[in-house]
Parts: structure tokens; C-alpha cells; sequence
């Protein structure tokens, strides 16, 4: 059984802070779920999916994007049902217009935004910092600290949207989301709403010329109340502790916090940790700051706690430090090290033995490592059609890229993208260029999830601009990047059941898009041809559509069902030219060079190669051999 | 009170991941807190994988202290008590977590990052891991475990659990043999087959 249906109240099992988040949501009797995958939130939607026979009453969607997502969540609230929308940082941008609304008009039931925050972007193309954004929507945020905490904001954040008539914000940073731990269950309700009802409101969803007005004064005095109320909540706490020097902190940064101090051996100082960064109680901060000298703010990113407590403390005629930024960056990711590191200059305090000697010897050690980054993963259909890219265009290409797994064809050896910043850059971008650069070349990737998440309409314009580039769509049928959830032309599920993906064909033809090709990225040569030809073509918009399952996924599936065929790759020896085509300029990891008696050779390992033959098809010396036995019962014994 | 930590690294598919989850189920088998962080960048894509395991208990009778009980996602410098490398340059990568009585555990298989593979860069030697690693600590313990799951299994599927063998034999782990072959039991298929993995990492370490 899923721990997380266990109705078991005070049992504790291991779970994600992603797993909280979902379990938070069940003891709230969520009824609506959505979500564009996006990485460190992805797992909160693969929790309700997984869940969908222990609660068959929840609707759990993976949407189009993140506008979408958040439109459906309204709407359930709007039914009476409570409902979750759960994205990443960046996904806000998209869903922004629709949580600036939301805001204004309140809620019908409980409406929470769950957000996974990426400081140090590990993966994402930026670390923005989404608490900045309540300002405006006036949405009020919670910034869980624990695994534990994970699920108790959440389930408290629906309680709170219904009190307040606002959508209620969780915050979560990678470092929580992707945190595994102890979790105390709480109580699963008895009854979960089914259906609800929509009641007509005019006066809040008309959001119209006057009534946007008074509705931006309504969600003002929400949030007023709300600020005043905050002590009562009993969600912000203080640690009670000596010294006049304090410290206010939030989320994780307060377990850092907490674990930096000991280490400086300043472990009673006092501490005032916000549950609630959004919005703050005046009284709360300046009494715990009215008898101290000076105050830290440790906190994620750009000093959202710290701008409004200065602020706050003005008001309340408090002029003591409230440092924050100045000491601890707005850029990156803050942890245990760097917190200690920088109190430790800032306090005169040592750090400990053990750290400093650690610091030394490693500095002296890891500078000249050889880096790792990501690749492809063996088999992956992407290698072939990057590689199949890089070998058809000249380097006066212009590379327009974009997000998904095909944005490591940035990396060696590769070094094909010429930029990559949010959803749908790569057409996006490129259709102004090109009214605006002559003689050059532009190929743009983008991959079948991508594009459908907000690519149509920048490939319309390319189209109506009559702008001269090649779109190559990776279609690889998942949103594999994130962890494979369905995308819009996923046709057959990891079970086998027949799915109603997109007609892409049809799609690009309605927009306009004469020049349609498909090609089967591990067929190499062919697959090159086609780009050639594509770019030789020369007018207009011009698609290719990569068509191959991403290799997981396929092997998932595929590994279900026994085959007739096995097929090997090998590298014959006498005939390899050791022209490193296959090793370095496709690298696929299963393909590995030892030494010999002789000196060395190239070799692929077969417990690793996925039998994709792109080596095969590519290697001009025709030394990679294809090998084909047919299995016959009995060799399953050998 | 009981504060244990240990990180695991290596490459993603290598599952450190799944190596870190047992650890964790474990200790829930026996009531002790656990927590710590995951770094997937990239699983399944040759990114470096680290799983942070982190054990927490008040001696009975002892009140917890929020302060002094707290344990966030992450290791600090230094703090690591134990650290398993399924591949020996994340262990070098890593040493920074080491002080001078943390237990080193080692898988001596290199997997080629892409910056040696296209000739920029040098991968160690393996004499050279060890050695550098013993400026951090005296117990650092390089063990051939690809080859010994070959070997012995003729799998690479094994790795994971003799790695939990040699663990257990080697480190003063706070949770027993029985929670983590109770874990192993309920989590992986073929148990027979995991368990002579476990002793075969218990035998290894011994000698
Ligand atoms: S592409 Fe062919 S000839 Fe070149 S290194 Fe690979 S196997 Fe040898
Ligand atoms: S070795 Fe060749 S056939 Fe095997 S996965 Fe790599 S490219 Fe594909």
C-alpha cells in the first residue's frame, strides 16, 4: 500500500517533502488537482497520480501549462471544491495572470498554489525569486522549514484561503521538495466532497471596471486582516535566547540557521522564525527586535523578509541593523557552510576545527578534477538527432534553443545552442532576428511538450512573418526531462493503454506550415539528408518532426513484452579507424575505449548499449557490426 | 544523543538514490529520525548524484532540544561520519564532507566523464584517490563491487546491497542488520539474492 493513504494517524513513514505536500493535501480533502511538470515540484502530480485508486474522487491533471493549470484550480475552487496548482519557479510567470486575478476575486474553497523554488537554478534556467510577486497579487505565503512542516502548511494554507478568501501560497525550495525524511501522518478526513456546485457571484467573478476596483480594495483588506490576525495563527514562533544580537529566518534557511549557530557555539542566541513571510506582522517583529542591537536575516534569494521588515521597523520608530543581503547573497543557494562561513566573519567567532581543515584540504584538492555534467542518456533519440543536427549545418548556423532534455545539446560535444532563457525562446526569439539578419541559417529546436505549452502561437507569427527557419520538433512523447508525465502526443501509456495524442501534422498544416518532414533519429544518414535538404530549401518556415519515444519510457514499456530478435552492436577492431566519431562527437556512454596488448580499442559494452544502431548506421569504416538472433525457447537458459 | 550522518554519492543510474532510501527506511523500522536531501542533477544522465542520510535520536530520557536535535537537508563540511562513493572521482568531489574519523567506502569502477572521454581532461589514478583521500581520514577502503556483483551475481544489480554489507561491517551504523534486510526484503524483488549480496559485502569488509 501507498504510506501516503495510510490512515494512521501519528505513524511516521519516509517521505519526500513532495510526498508531504501531497499528503497535506489529502488530510485537507483536496478534491482538484493540476500542474505543468516542472523540476522540483514534479513529483506532487506523480504523488496524485499514483494515488488515483485510493482516491478516486480527486481529479489529478497534468495540463497544458501552467496558465491552464491555474485557470482549472480556480475553477474547482469556484465548484466549492478545494483545489491545489502546483508549478516551479518560473511557472508562475505563466500562471501569473491568472493568480493576479485570483487574488482579487477570492476563492470559492480552499485554493492553494504550491511553488517550487530552484535557488541555485541546479535545474532551471533561472533562480527567480516568486515571493516577490505577493506584493502585487496580495497572496499570501507559507515557507514550510521541514519535510513535516511541508504537510502541515499545506493542509493549514486550505483552512487559511477559506478564512481569508484569498489563494494561499506554498513555497518550497528544491533542498525541501527533494528532502527525504521522517513524516508524521496526520488524520484523513472521513467524507471527501465528490461533486461540488458553482453559485453564481457576480459581484466577485464579474471583475469588471468598477468591481475590479472594489475587489482590488476586498483582497487589500484581506490581507490587512489577515497581517493582524498572524499572531493568533501561532505560525510564526520565537526561540527564546541570550545575547542582543538576533536572528530572523525562514524555511529551510532556518534548520541552516539553527545548525550554522551551534557550530559557532552561539547556539541559545534568539530567533524569530516566519512561517509566514507573507504578509508580516508589525508587532511580531518589532517586539522580538525592540530589545536587541542588532538583527540577521537569513533567508533564499533577494530579501523578500528583510525588505518588508525594514520597512515594518521604520513605522514602529526601531533604528537598530537589520542585515541581511549585505551578508548573506542574493544570488545562489545559502547553506549550513556558507551561513556559518559568513557569521563567522561577521561575529569574530571561529569556526569550527574539523570545517576549517575540511575547507583547506579540499581547496587544495578539487580544483583540478574533471568536471561531470550532464548527457543524453544511452540510446537517448536526442544524441542522434543533435549529432544529425550538428553534421548537416555549418557552423554559421544560428542555433535557437530551447527547454527540455535537448537543452544539453548546449554542453560538449555538442556546443549546439546558441541561447536558451524560458519556454519557446528558441522560434520565439528567432522570428524577430530574422526580420533583421541576412545570409544566416536558423535552426530552432523545441520539444512535443514544449511546443504545446505555449509554442503555437510564436510558430503562427514565424509563419505569418514569413520568417526562413527550420523548426526541428523533438518529439519524443514524453515530458521526460521532469521525469516522464504524459505530454500531448503520448500515444500509448507506460501500461499499454491507448492515449488520444495531438496530430501534430495536422496541427502544423492548419497553421500554415507546408514544408512538414519526419524523420527516425537513429537513422542517422537519412536523418541528415533531411536537414540538409531543409536548410537547402531555403524560404520560409520548415519542420522536421524527430520521431522517437524516449528511450526509458521505451524501454519501460518494451521490457513488459519478450522480443524475437535480440540485437548486438559490436566494434570490430580491424576495421575501427579510431576516427572518433561514434566515442567523442556522438558520445554515447555505452561505447568505451581500454587498453590492449596492443595499445587500446573502442568497444561498446553491451550490458549498457540500448541497441539504438546509431553508432551503427554512422560510422562511415563500417566497423560497428549489427548482429540479429533469433530467440527461440530454451534460450531464455543460457 | 544519536546524530549519524552519511552521504552517498556517484553518477546518476547508479542508485545512490535507492542505496540512501533504504538507509532512510530503515531507521523509520527503528524509530529514529531521519532526513536529508537529495541532488538528482539529472538522474539516469551521467550528472552527479548525492543522497544526504542524517539520523537523529534523543538518548532515552534526554528532552529534545530543537537547537541541538536540528538537522537540515544537508551535511556540512567536515560532518560527514561515513561516505559511500559509488564511483572513486565523486569520492575525491566529495572529500570535503570528511573529518578525520569519517569512514570512507569506496566502489574502485571510474565511470569517464565527457571531459576525458573528449581529451581535456586527466581522469585520477586510482593509487592517487586513495592517497589524497588519506589526508581527510586513515579509513578510507577502496573495494572492486561492480566487479564482485559481476562476479557473483552476474548482474550489476547487486552493487547497491553489498555496498549496504560493507557499510554495516565497516561503519558504526545506527541502524542494525535486521532493519536493513527487513528494508531490502520489502523493497527489492529476489530477497535470497540480495541477502548473499549483503553477506558477500559483510565477507569483503572483514578481510
Ligand atoms: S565511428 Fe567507426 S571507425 Fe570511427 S571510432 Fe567509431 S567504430 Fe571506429
Ligand atoms: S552503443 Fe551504439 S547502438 Fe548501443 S546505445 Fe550506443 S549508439 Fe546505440
Amino acid at each position: 500500500m501507498n504510506p501516503l493513504a495510510l490512515n494512521e494517524p501519528g505513524r511516521t513513514i519516509l517521505a519526500m517533502g513532495n510526498d508531504a505536500i501531497v499528503r497535506g493535501g489529502l488530510e485537507a480533502a483536496l478534491g482538484y488537482f493540476s500542474t505543468y511538470p516542472g523540476t522540483p515540484a514534479s513529483e506532487i502530480g506523480e504523488g496524485y497520480r499514483s494515488l488515483k485508486h485510493e482516491f478516486p474522487h480527486i481529479h489529478a491533471e497534468f495540463s497544458v501549462n501552467e496558465h491552464v493549470a491555474a485557470h482549472g484550480a480556480q475553477g474547482a475552487s469556484w465548484a466549492g471544491i478545494r483545489s491545489m496548482v502546483t508549478m516551479k519557479h518560473v511557472g508562475m510567470n505563466v500562471a501569473a495572470e491568472v493568480l493576479h486575478f485570483a487574488g482579487y476575486t477570492g476563492v470559492g474553497a480552499g485554493f492553494v498554489v504550491v511553488i517550487g523554488s530552484d535557488p541555485g537554478a541546479t535545474s532551471s534556467t533561472s533562480e527567480q525569486d516568486d515571493r516577490w510577486y505577493s506584493l502585487h497579487t496580495h497572496l499570501p505565503i507559507l515557507e514550510p522549514s521541514s519535510i513535516q512542516e511541508a504537510k502541515d502548511h499545506t493542509s493549514r494554507a486550505f483552512e487559511l484561503s477559506e478564512i481569508y478568501n484569498l489563494p494561499v501560497i506554498v513555497n518550497a525550495p528544491s533542498k525541501l521538495c527533494h528532502n527525504i525524511g521522517s513524516l508524521r501522518l496526520g488524520n484523513l478526513p472521513n467524507v471527501f466532497p465528490v461533486k461540488g456546485r458553482f453559485e453564481r457571484n457576480p459581484e466577485r467573478y464579474i471583475n469588471l471596471f468598477a468591481g475590479s476596483v472594489a475587489n482590488h480594495r476586498r483582497a487589500m483588506e484581506a490581507v490587512k486582516r489577515l497581517q493582524g490576525e498572524t499572531p493568533s495563527l501561532g505560525l510564526n514562533r520565537v526561540l527564546p535566547g541570550s545575547g542582543r544580537t538576533g536572528f530572523i529566518s525562514s524555511g529551510i534557511n532556518y534548520l541552516y540557521l539553527l545548525e550554522a549557530l551551534s557550530l559557532l557555539g552561539i547556539a541559545d542566541a534568539p530567533i524569530l522564525k516566519i512561517a509566514m513571510s507573507y504578509p508580516l506582522n508589525p508587532d511580531e517583529i518589532a517586539s522580538f527586535t525592540r530589545h536587541l542591537d542588532r538583527v540577521y536575516v537569513v533567508e533564499d534569494l533577494e530579501g523578500f523578509i528583510e525588505f518588508q521588515a525594514k520597512r515594518l521597523l521604520y513605522d514602529a520608530g526601531i533604528r537598530i541593523p537589520i542585515i541581511g543581503k549585505d551578508v548573506f547573497p542574493a544570488h545562489g543557494e545559502l547553506d549550513v557552510d556558507l551561513i556559518a562561513g559568513r557569521l563567522s566573519e561577521e561575529l569574530r567567532t571561529p569556526l569550527p576545527k574539523r570545517m576549517t581543515r575540511a575547507i583547506k584540504l579540499s581547496n587544495e584538492l578539487t580544483g583540478d578534477l574533471p568536471p561531470r555534467q550532464g548527457a543524453f542518456c544511452t540510446g537517448c533519440p536526442h544524441r542522434a538527432t543533435v549529432y544529425s543536427i550538428v553534421k548537416a549545418s555549418d557552423r554559421n548556423t544560428v542555433f535557437a534553443g530551447d527547454i527540455g532534455c535537448y537543452t544539453l545539446s548546449c554542453l560538449p560535444p555538442f556546443r549546439a545552442f546558441d541561447w536558451v532563457t524560458c519556454m519557446n525562446c528558441g522560434v520565439g526569439i528567432a522570428q524577430g532576428m530574422l526580420q533583421k539578419i541576412e545570409g544566416e541559417n536558423v535552426i530552432a529546436y523545441v520539444g512535443d511538450s514544449t511546443f504545446f505549452h505555449s509554442g503555437i502561437p510564436g510558430l503562427i507569427n514565424a509563419v505569418q512573418q514569413n520568417a526562413s527557419l527550420v523548426l526541428i520538433i523533438l518529439d519524443n512523447k514524453w515530458v521526460a526531462m521532469t521525469g516522464h508525465q504524459p505530454s500531448p502526443t503520448t500515444d500509448i501509456a507506460l501500461d499499454g493503454t491507448r492515449m488520444h495524442p495531438v496530430d501534430i501534422k495536422g496541427l502544423l498544416k492548419s497553421i500554415g506550415v507546408s514544408y512538414v518532414r519526419t524523420i527516425k533519429p537513429f537513422n542517422i544518414k537519412a536523418s541528415m539528408a533531411a536537414i540538409k535538404e531543409a536548410i537547402r530549401v531555403g524560404n520560409g518556415v520548415r519542420v522536421i518532426i524527430a520521431e522517437e519515444e524516449c528511450a526509458l519510457q521505451y524501454g519501460r514499456r518494451v521490457a513488459r513484452t519478450p522480443v524475437e530478435y535480440e540485437v548486438y552492436y559490436q566494434i570490430d577492431e580491424g576495421r575501427c579507424q579510431k576516427c572518433n566519431e561514434c566515442y567523442v562527437e556522438l558520445g554515447c556512454p555505452a561505447i568505451r575505449k581500454e587498453e590492449t596488448t596492443g595499445g587500446w580499442r573502442y568497444y561498446i559494452e553491451e550490458a549498457t548499449c540500448l541497441r539504438c544502431g546509431a553508432c551503427h548506421d554512422l560510422c562511415l569504416n563500417s566497423a560497428i557490426l549489427r548482429t540479429e538472433i533469433l530467440r527461440t525457447a530454451g534460450m531464455e537458459s543460457l | 544523543m544519536i546524530a549519524y550522518d552519511i552521504l552517498i554519492c556517484g553518477i546518476g543510474g547508479q542508485g545512490a538514490i535507492s542505496l540512501g532510501t533504504v538507509l532512510k527506511l530503515a531507521a523509520i523500522h527503528e524509530g529514529l529520525d531521519v532526513v536529508g536531501a537529495e541532488r538528482r542533477g539529472g538522474a539516469q544522465r551521467e550528472g552527479i548524484v548525492t543522497s544526504n542520510v542524517r539520523y537523529r535520536k534523543p538518548e532515552s530520557g534526554e528532552t529534545p532540544d530543537e537547537r541541538r536535535m536540528a538537522a537540515s537537508g544537508l551535511i556540512p563540511t567536515g560532518a560527514a561520519d561515513m561516505m559511500i562513493s559509488m564511483e572513486p572521482l565523486e569520492a575525491l568531489r566529495h572529500a570535503r564532507y570528511l573529518n578525520e574519523r569519517s569512514v570512507v567506502i569506496i566502489n574502485n569502477f571510474p565511470l569517464t566523464p565527457v571531459s576525458v572521454r573528449m581529451g581535456e581532461r586527466e581522469y585520477p589514478q586510482l593509487e592517487t584517490v586513495h592517497s589524497r583521500l588519506r589526508e581527510f581520514t586513515p579509513n578510507v577502503h577502496l573495494f572492486p563491487i561492480d566487479e564482485l556483483s559481476r562476479g557473483h551475481f552476474n548482474s550489476l544489480r547487486q552493487v547497491n546491497t553489498i555496498a549496504l554489507g560493507i557499510a554495516s561491517a565497516l561503519g558504526g551504523l545506527p541502524v542494525s542488520d535486521e532493519s536493513i534486510l527487513a528494508v531490502v526484503r520489502e523493497q527489492f524483488s529476489d530477497f535470497e539474492t540480495n541477502r548473499r549480496a549483503f553477506e558477500l559485502g559483510k565477507e569483503t569488509a572483514r578481510k
